[in-house]
């Protein structure tokens, strides 16, 4: 999957229709101003403040520089959906990818985010990311349920890591998926083994 | 009756079974062909001597041994020179060229056309589908199966989540095999 897959126009399950589109450096206004959009609440548990300058300024040096890969969502103009994947390209964990999916809240449950998070996991996997991750707070059922159907599956928990704004701490999970599974079924069938008699 | 022998030869490990496999599905799972496959396979799986007999044909095959091909695929220099003595004459080779260096004694009237597909799978981002791109090569020059039937047939084969980039060696090989077929007509 490349730059030759976009943009690409989806029905979602409500018969709405969205285009998904790499993020283009003159979109980052609608960007912020769909983050802005977000309930307060959601936005809390983003990672960092996406509504500030200076995010988007780093946003974009690390999309310049392939770090970062953006899809957004865009209905009528304006974007709706926003998916990314987070890389490095040095370190221990530079074979691990991270997703994060926003989509607009009128857009939820009709499949906008299944599309962005399986878009992102088929294009990390050819990038040759071998696992991705991605951080779900215990309460957002929905998403636990979108990325468990992607394969995604509990890695790990940071108890009472998160607090809302009522002051609740709930707990943070960090889901995998380890897409060199994939990969690896495909090697297992080039082994040229008389078990693939049997396949 | 047209009837197509084909050899497809390597080492164990680069999916040279699979590489038949998907030949023969294209041609009788989605072309209206009948096909065979026989593998056959040296004392170890992996990096040891490996090839699959592939029988194509408008009509039922009776006898699905392969010893004297019309074409082959080769990946690497072992295969070429165990095989390419087999040919027949006015037969094909396709190769990988940067595995295989082809040396003199062709049959007569024998064409060896190379393709540096572990180079394409590179560029793609994964070698493991040399084999891949060596079917779209095959099919490019040839012309025996249709594109769309090799495309069913690698969707067929290969694992869920590996679709795309399978897809995009398949159409890498096929176009450079065009390429290739339609510079040796001019």
């Amino acid at each position: 999957m490349g730059p030759e897959s976009f943009p690409r126009n989806l029905s979602l399950r409500d018969g709405t229709v969205v285009t998904l589109q790499p993020l283009k450096p003159g979109d980052m206004a609608d960007l912020q101003a769909f983050y802005r959009n977000l309930p307060e609440e959601e936005r809390l548990v983003l990672k960092d403040d996406v509504t500030t300058p200076e995010w988007a300024v780093r946003f974009m040096q690390r999309l310049g520089t392939g770090e970062v890969i953006s899809l957004v969502a865009v209905k009528d103009g304006h974007i709706v959906g926003e998916g990314t994947l987070y890389r490095t390209f040095a370190g221990w964990t530079r074979h691990v990818g991270e997703l994060r999916i926003a989509c607009h809240r009128d857009l939820r449950r009709k499949g906008l985010g299944t599309v962005l998070a399986s878009t992102l996991v088929k294009l990390a996997t050819d990038l040759g990311i071998e696992k991705i991750i991605v951080q779900v707070v215990e309460n957002q059922l929905g998403a636990r349920k979108t990325f468990e159907k992607l394969g995604f599956h509990k890695d790990a928990v940071l108890p009472h890591h998160v607090m809302d704004l009522a002051g609740i701490k709930r707990d943070l999970l960090i889901m995998a998926n380890d897409v060199s599974l994939i990969w690896a079924a495909m090697e297992a069938i080039n082994q040229d083994t008389p078990l693939f008699l049997g396949e | 009756m047209a009837k197509t022998e084909i050899r497809v030869g390597g080492l164990g490990g680069q999916g040279v079974i699979l590489c038949g496999s998907i030949i023969g599905k294209a041609a009788a799972i989605h072309g209206g062909k009948h096909a065979t496959l026989i593998q056959a396979f040296g004392p170890e799986a992996r990096g040891s001597a490996c090839s699959a007999q592939v029988t194509v044909s408008d009509d039922v095959i009776g006898y699905p041994y392969v010893k004297n091909p019309d074409l082959l695929v080769i990946m690497s220099q072992d295969a070429y020179n165990q095989f390419v003595p087999k040919l027949k004459p006015g037969g094909m080779v396709l190769f990988e060229s940067e595995l295989v260096k082809p040396g003199p004694g062709l049959p007569e009237g024998a064409v060896a056309m190379g393709v540096p597909a572990t180079r394409f799978a590179e560029e793609l981002g994964r070698r493991l589908v040399l084999n891949i791109v060596m079917v779209g090569f095959f099919a490019g020059v040839t012309g025996l199966v249709p594109f769309e039937a090799v495309e069913k047939a690698v969707l067929d084969s290969v694992p869920r989540g590996t679709e795309d980039l399978n897809l995009k060696a398949l159409r890498k090989g096929y176009e450079y095999g065009r390429e290739q077929a339609a510079s040796k007509e001019a």
